[in-house]
């Protein structure tokens, strides 16, 4: 590439990588760090500490998972949440995410959800959880079979081939699992800094999509970030006046370090004063259930 | 009531007691945070998309700017860089793009028509209509005075070389058409704006 242009450097100004798959070896435990980091000082240390140690044991859980070979066909995603045979191996990493942890601090209702959940047969309520719904009396034990779900599509998405994937017409939803993102990165390094990926909450796929655009509705006229005042700008709501929806944005330039599920969950507080303020979340947290 | 994964939802200190952060015995926690969020407010950012104003290669930039958008609040630029999803640019910036801040906030800044009339030391506001009408003036005599009908050989040229024209970097295909069209009409051969890129 060189000796038309002189000596300047051409070809690297890359095209952004449509979709980058998860790294199930390094997610979890990457993120459990990242969650004791944010638990410090935090208003809800107790529970950031505990989805730490749940993280730990998602890590621990992905060797449990067995991939079936996977389809891939046009325009649809090709490990569709409720559609996908799941492979029972997804049990054997809910068994050990359900495996009690050693913490005195563990809250007792959390002890009796795991022992509950360890006596019951899980699919039904995967089934529900994936197809989108679950009963208000279920948030507890869809905590776990949540984590144990992300643990199995983060997993099998890791076995795909990148190159087959195609990004979905509705680009806000991950083309890998057809689920909604937990949160976007704004990346501040790698191979096209500046460019927007959409973290799936599911099987953590991320994909490029198109900044300045409401992820929920495509409008761009009444787009505002928003922060709590004083933050350092690394976590931001996406505001959109036209649809009312937002999602979290995480900006790597202000702090290289943050992980899309780990600072959602630490964050929350800003959901609270979005949502007082009249901007409704396009999709939840799949740890954070809420009505 | 029913828990979504998937349609809009509303985070407050009750739905948080309701979720699983309170069924699983967390709900203080869910409460020290409501509380702990209660006295701050939230801090508004927008970004632009825009089109540099320098050259015809019509980079994308994205602004950056702070304010409540309310309706007699100024919103201030904080900061300008390339837009990444621009194909154009990919977020690159020439060094005059990389200063276009210093442009915005520059107090030299040209925002409205300056005349200096002859012997006169300073500039002074003018109006566009006055502007407008000097500009034509000057092209005119300019036009008549130095414009090439024939060339040595007697072939027909119509060209007038004296005096030249930039034009817009962020114009649509048919304002380029039209530019160009009333640039070339006049015979103006010194000339460039979008439609050459």
């Amino acid at each position: 590439m060189s000796g038309e242009f002189g000596d300047l450097p051409t070809g690297v100004i890359a095209q952004p990588d449509p979709v980058i798959l998860p790294r199930a070896d390094r997610l979890f435990a990457t993120r459990a760090s990242r969650l004791r980091h944010l638990s410090e000082g935090h208003p809800m240390a107790d529970w950031l500490r505990f989805m730490a140690g749940l993280a730990d044991a998602q890590h621990d859980a992905v060797a449990a998972v067995v991939a079936p070979a996977v389809a891939i066909l046009p325009h649809t995603p090709p490990l569709d949440g409720p559609a996908h045979p799941r492979d029972p191996s997804w049990r054997r990493a809910l068994a050990r995410i359900l495996v009690e942890p050693a913490d005195p601090a563990l809250p007792d209702q959390t002890r009796q959800v795991m022992a509950a959940l360890r006596d019951r047969d899980p699919e039904p309520l995967a089934a529900a959880w994936l197809a989108g719904v679950v009963p208000a009396t279920e948030a507890g034990p869809a905590m776990f079979v949540a984590a144990a779900l992300q643990v199995y599509f983060a997993a099998v998405a890791a076995t795909l081939p990148v190159g087959d994937i195609a990004l979905l017409a509705q680009r806000g939803l991950c083309p890998v699992c057809g689920s909604a993102p937990v949160a976007g990165v704004i990346t501040g390094a790698g191979k096209a800094p500046g460019t927007r990926y959409l973290h799936c909450g599911l099987c953590a796929t991320a994909w490029n999509h198109v900044r300045v655009a409401c992820i929920g509705c495509g409008e761009s006229k009444s787009l505002t970030l928003q922060e709590i005042e004083g933050g350092n700008g690394a976590v931001m709501a996406e505001t959109c006046d036209a649809c009312m929806g937002y999602a979290k944005m995480l900006y790597q330039a202000k702090d290289m370090q943050v992980d899309p599920m780990a600072d959602d969950l630490a964050s929350l507080g800003l959901d609270i004063l979005v949502g007082e303020a009249g901007w409704s979340r396009l999709a939840a947290n799949p740890l954070v259930l809420a009505g | 009531m029913e828990l979504n994964r998937r349609g809009f939802m509303r985070l407050s200190g009750a739905a948080l007691a309701a979720s699983s952060v309170g069924a699983l015995g967390f709900g203080s926690s869910g409460e020290a945070l409501a509380s702990a969020v209660r006295p701050y407010k939230l801090a508004r950012t927008t970004e632009t998309r825009n089109t540099c104003t320098y050259c015809a290669v019509a980079c994308g930039i994205l602004i950056y700017s702070l304010g409540d958008g309310a309706k007699n609040s100024k919103a201030t630029i904080t900061h300008i860089e390339g837009d990444p999803d621009h194909p154009v640019n990919r977020g690159t910036l020439c060094p005059k793009g990389a200063a276009l801040l210093d442009v915005v906030h520059s107090p030299t800044r040209v925002k409205y028509p300056m005349y200096r009339a002859a012997g006169e030391s300073g500039f002074k506001r003018v109006s566009w209509d006055f502007a407008l009408d000097r500009v034509a003036k000057l092209m005119k005599e300019d036009r008549d005075k130095n414009f090439i009908a024939k060339n040595a050989a007697g072939t027909t040229v119509n060209r007038w070389t004296t005096t030249g024209m930039l034009a817009a970097s962020a114009s649509s295909n048919e304002t380029a058409f039209v530019t160009w069209k009333v640039a070339r009409s006049f015979g103006m051969v010194v000339f460039d704006n979008q439609a050459r890129v």
